[in-house]
């Protein structure tokens, strides 16, 4: 594993199902400074998807492959 | 094997490659069984099964007798349809591990889904049918209701995504400062063993059906699992297809979804030509627009359609629950109004069945089905353009502003 930078924020969408995923993520990434790291958090199956493929289409970067974590799934994008 | 079993159960599958599955499936089902994949009209039943049991007289209502209210659901091949779906969902989540009790933490979805739930099944009713029989299953048989559907579902979902963005309905999200611990993995893996005994069962159930010549049954019930099977492994969601172009620009189910509709049609339009079979059409009348608006605003509400709320309440989501009594709950005060609240003279007399078949021959019906469908995509990518578009002139301003 990458030497990982601890993240500034984390979202905790466990429990949300979608849209909400996806909106709370990219609205958290739009109010962060430049560079941040946000750390999310996300038990909904369909956000496994189109979270990252949303993040990464609205021009954010990825600090490290999204790790399964049993049922849930964890993402770190840099804003 | 084990990278195949990895693929099977551990990752998602496409969606254009489910969809085009499930298109041939449900073209397949219709040739051997003259009806059509649909859930919603199942819920009505259902209801009508409730309200029978609570000692309700509703021998006089005509909308049960018009869906065919006979036997229980387990007697009726729509209810298999249902059921197994349920079991095919249920049974593809165990197998990959993926089950998992999952309580929003916003208390206001519970509502939400409840009262877009009840919007939902009974716009779906009014128009007689869902996003499958007056959507993916409804162009397919050429019926023209399906065609007003899909634009007033469109419309419908607009106004339901204008909605999710409203503070007040998304609620705030708990974004914490610093890093925070993910939930601890449990080391005993159990639920594919669960998984695989419901196979088990089921298998025999179907085999049952078949033995004692069943067929209808047999049919519904393996049908149903392998639909149930294809939502849940491809995340196939009716609601997002239009609300997400809207709400984040996101367009692949859309594609999808247009893409299995096509396949869908020419495999169906060959099946009614061959075994000369007559389309299934539905009345297209005000009450199909109507319909189709309140449908497209209910699902949105609610974060889930009548088919995408099965696996996901299979996958421990605990808010479609409430969307699923909130479905049954509309299509049944549906079928009470049909009559007694003169739904029926206002929105549904002045209508009639047109069938594309009939208007235009087969030729023409299969040609002017594809052009519709070819406009859906090339609007879809439109959307998906204009609001990244949007997106970069929005940052542009933000930047210099800065």
């Amino acid at each position: 594993m990458q030497a990982k930078k601890e993240a500034d924020f984390t979202l905790d969408l466990r429990g949300e199902s979608c849209p909400y995923p996806v909106i709370y993520t990219l609205e958290a990434l739009e109010g962060m400074n430049n560079g941040e790291l946000l750390q999310v958090i996300t038990d909904c199956p369909g956000s496994f998807r189109n979270v990252p493929e949303e993040a990464l289409k609205h021009g954010y970067k990825f600090a490290q492959e999204p790790v399964k974590n049993g049922q849930e799934y964890l993402f770190y994008i840099y804003a | 094997m084990k990278t195949m079993i990895h693929t099977i159960f551990q990752r998602y599958w496409n969606p254009y490659v489910v969809l085009l599955i499930a298109g041939l499936l449900s073209a397949l089902y219709f040739g051997l069984t003259s009806t059509v994949w649909a859930v919603t009209g199942e819920f009505t039943r259902l209801g009508g099964d409730l309200l029978l049991l609570f000692g309700v007289d509703i021998s006089g209502w005509e909308y049960f007798d018009m869906v065919h209210l006979k036997g229980t659901t387990w007697s009726r091949p729509d209810g298999w349809i249902v059921w197994g779906m349920f079991i095919g969902a249920l049974m593809m989540v165990l197998l990959s591990n993926n089950f998992k009790i999952r309580l929003p933490q916003q208390k206001r979805r519970y509502v939400q889904g409840l009262v877009g739930g009840i919007i939902a099944g009974f716009g779906a009713r009014l128009a007689l049918g869902c996003n499958l029989a007056a959507f993916f299953t409804g162009v397919p048989q050429f019926s023209i209701h399906s065609w007003i559907f899909i634009v007033a579902t469109g419309i419908g979902t607009f106004f339901g995504a204008k909605l999710t963005k409203m503070r007040w309905w998304k609620g705030r999200p708990s974004l914490t400062r610093g890093a925070a611990k993910p939930s601890k993995i449990k080391k005993n893996v159990i639920q594919p063993y669960i998984g695989g005994a419901i196979a088990i069962v089921y298998i025999g159930l179907m085999i049952y059906f078949f033995a004692t010549g069943q067929h209808l049954l047999g049919l519904g019930a393996l049908f149903g699992l392998a639909f149930g099977i294809l939502i849940e492994r491809g995340q196939i969601c009716f609601t997002s297809a239009f609300r997400d172009l809207f709400l984040v620009g996101r367009s692949v189910m859309a594609k999808a979804i247009i893409a299995g509709m096509a396949i869908s049609s020419i495999v169906t339009i060959i099946v009614i030509s061959i075994y000369g079979l007559t389309p299934i059409t539905q009345i297209a009348a005000p009450s199909t627009f109507v319909g189709g608006v309140l449908f497209g605003l209910g699902i949105v509400m609610a974060s889930g359609c009548e088919t995408g709320m099965m696996y996901r309440l299979m996958e421990g989501q605990v808010l479609f629950l409430p969307v699923f009594a909130g479905n049954i709950i509309g299509a049944t005060f549906l079928a009470y109004a049909w009559d007694h609240l003169g739904v029926y003279n206002v929105l549904v007399k002045s209508g009639t069945k047109v069938n594309l078949i009939d208007t235009i021959g087969p030729v023409g019906a299969i040609l002017a089905t594809l052009a519709m469908l070819g406009v859906l995509y090339a609007l879809t990518i439109y959307g998906e353009k204009r609001y990244h578009r949007n997106l970069t002139m929005k940052r542009g301003v933000k930047e210099h502003a800065s």
